[in-house]
């Protein structure tokens, strides 16, 4: 079931194309990771879905309904957080989630006690806003977005100021709430590696275009593998690999890169290949593309081989 | 009904703990205090020499008999004034906090409608306005009593206090106009700015004759004496003074409504 979509959502500001066009389909169930770098778009695009910003051309929809800023039934469903997580600063953590809780609606008054609990805020419940840790304050936003217990949670950037103990526990709450409670969860980051831990689904945004769209599981086989070989003599073992037919590059330390994706797969070939010919290998090291060096490949920032 | 009460009582809330309230209130009654010394030292010229530049400043304003009418009617003008700059500095923190706090986009997306948030916002100005205009009012008539001012007649303090009311209700009406600016620059200075433009244009134009028909100098002419020429209100001041809050308020509307909030 499509929970949220967009249909050629476009922003422009004069001549800066902010959001440029972009689908996207996010299901009931799904944690879709939503990357890109810092003016990518993202912050625009999440706002244009919760009716903040109103898109120049295309729309934004919520299980099915449009969103726009008198369609407030929307948001009962939702919960969301937009960049870096402010609050009332002279008010204490529980009265800024109880003015939360009465724009809300929620009868129940301990709601702010159960969500101050789940999100491990209770010793700083009587602490002024102004005086939170940027994590605290991270911790308070999320409070605020998940205190009606929604189905949707928007979310941008929400590990921003987490500290590693922070982000393992954010990152299982969101599993937990997308796999055994069925939320679905729309998020944004600017870190592949990080997002990938727990997102379904990934799109991939620059320069306002959505340039690609992605299943979690197949990311590692969109990884790129290279292959290096080195022997005590080079040249030679060189001459031989090409002599055998493999298309060869050069790193920039002079290793020789072997192109060919058999040989990728089954450097054992290459190995016994030059043990036969007199050029034993000194070297022979198939190095995977992380994630981050992907997504730079993917926004095209940074080149593939020599 | 539900949503408008549920929005004025966080409005309430946001108000907790916060130091303005209390500036606010602690101005409007700094003033009637000064304004009960002033007097004060009129009664009492002797004092004009040992109280040094205090002292020079009461002998210049010319406050008249120390008696309660020009009392009461110093006040007036007092608040056409001060009311001016403290209903807009109330007016441009309602407001401006949300967007100098960042609270803003946390208000956006809520079952809510952005109207009600405004007009909760609105309703909070009033209460807060009138309160300080009754601070205002009642703090000049202990500090009057005090001083021993003369003349007092219920007649009189009935019919100023009438003036006195209308004056603080005309000046409050020009407050939506402060909240357009305070919302359309996210922030506290081009509303301030704008006060202070207002007030001393409002001046300007008392000079030129032309304050009947400048909404910001309306409420400082209330109070004035029949028969002062270029300072009679007529039906087109009213006009221009309730157009003056009416564009002001639907300006803050629409601009909540329709506006990119970035």
């Amino acid at each position: 079931m499509e929970i949220i979509n967009t249909e050629n959502l476009t922003k422009y500001y004069k001549n800066v194309h902010a959001v440029d066009g972009i689908s996207i389909s996010v299901n009931k169930g799904e944690i879709y990771g939503f990357l890109g770098l810092n003016g990518a778009g993202k912050t625009t695009t999440i706002r244009m879905l919760l009716g903040m910003i109103k898109p120049t051309s295309g729309s934004a929809y919520i299980k099915s309904k449009r969103v726009f800023a008198d369609n407030i039934e929307l948001w009962k469903n939702v919960g969301s957080l937009v960049e870096v997580p402010y609050s009332y600063p002279d008010l204490t953590v529980r009265e800024n989630l109880e003015i939360i809780r009465r724009l809300r609606f929620i009868p129940d008054k301990s709601s702010v006690d159960q969500i101050i609990d789940k999100l491990q805020i209770g010793a700083y419940s009587n602490r002024k806003a102004k005086n939170l840790s940027l994590g605290n304050a991270q911790r308070l936003g999320l409070a605020k977005a998940l205190i009606h217990n929604p189905e949707i949670l928007i979310l941008d950037e929400p590990t921003n100021g987490l500290d590693p103990a922070g982000i393992h526990e954010i990152r299982e709450m969101f599993n937990d709430l997308a796999l055994n409670q069925g939320k679905t969860i729309f998020i944004s980051s600017h870190i592949l590696g990080e997002v990938s831990r727990f997102a379904t689904r990934i799109g991939i945004i620059h320069e306002g275009k959505l340039i690609q769209e992605i299943d979690t599981k197949e990311l590692d086989k969109q990884c790129q593998k290279r292959l290096f070989v080195n022997a005590d003599n080079a040249q030679a073992a060189r001459a031989e690999l090409i002599e055998n037919g493999y298309t060869l590059g050069e790193r920039k330390d002079g290793v020789t890169e072997v192109l060919d994706n058999e040989a990728i797969k089954h450097p054992d070939i290459i190995a016994t290949m030059l043990v036969n010919s007199g050029f034993p290998p000194t070297l022979l090291q198939v190095e995977e593309e992380d994630l981050e060096s992907y997504f730079l490949r993917i926004i095209g920032m940074k080149g593939v081989t020599k | 009904m539900k949503i408008l009460k549920a929005t004025f009582v966080t409005e309430l809330l946001k108000l907790r703990n916060s130091k303005i309230v209390w500036i606010t209130f602690l101005f409007f009654l700094f003033i009637p205090m000064m304004m009960g010394l002033m007097f004060y030292i009129q009664m009492h010229p002797e004092l004009i020499e040992k109280l040094g530049i205090i002292g020079t400043k009461a002998s210049l304003l010319k406050l008249g008999k120390a008696e309660w009418p020009a009392f009461l009617g110093f006040l007036i003008q007092g608040m056409a004034g001060i009311g001016l700059i403290g209903f807009g500095f109330v007016t441009s923190w309602v407001f401006g906090r949300e967007f100098s706090d960042r609270t803003m986009k946390d208000i956006l997306a809520l079952p809510v409608l952005r109207s009600s948030i405004v007009f909760s916002k609105f309703i909070v100005v009033g209460i807060w306005c009138i309160l300080l205009s009754v601070v205002y009012f009642v703090f000049s008539l202990i500090f009057g009593n005090i001083i021993g001012i003369t003349g007092w007649s219920s007649k009189i303090i009935s019919q100023n206090t009438y003036t006195y009311s209308m004056t603080s209700l005309l000046t409050i009406l020009l407050c939506p106009a402060v909240a357009f600016f305070a919302s359309t620059s996210r922030g506290y200075l081009l509303p301030m700015a704008f006060v202070i433009l207002t007030m001393i244009m409002a001046n300007f134009t008392g000079i030129l004759g032309l304050g009947p028909y400048f909404p910001w100098a309306i409420p400082g002419l209330f109070g004035v004496a029949e028969g002062s020429a270029g300072m009679q209100l007529t039906a087109v001041s009213y006009i221009i003074l309730f157009s003056t809050s009416a564009v002001g308020l639907v300006g803050t509307l629409a601009w909540w409504r329709f506006a990119d909030h970035k």
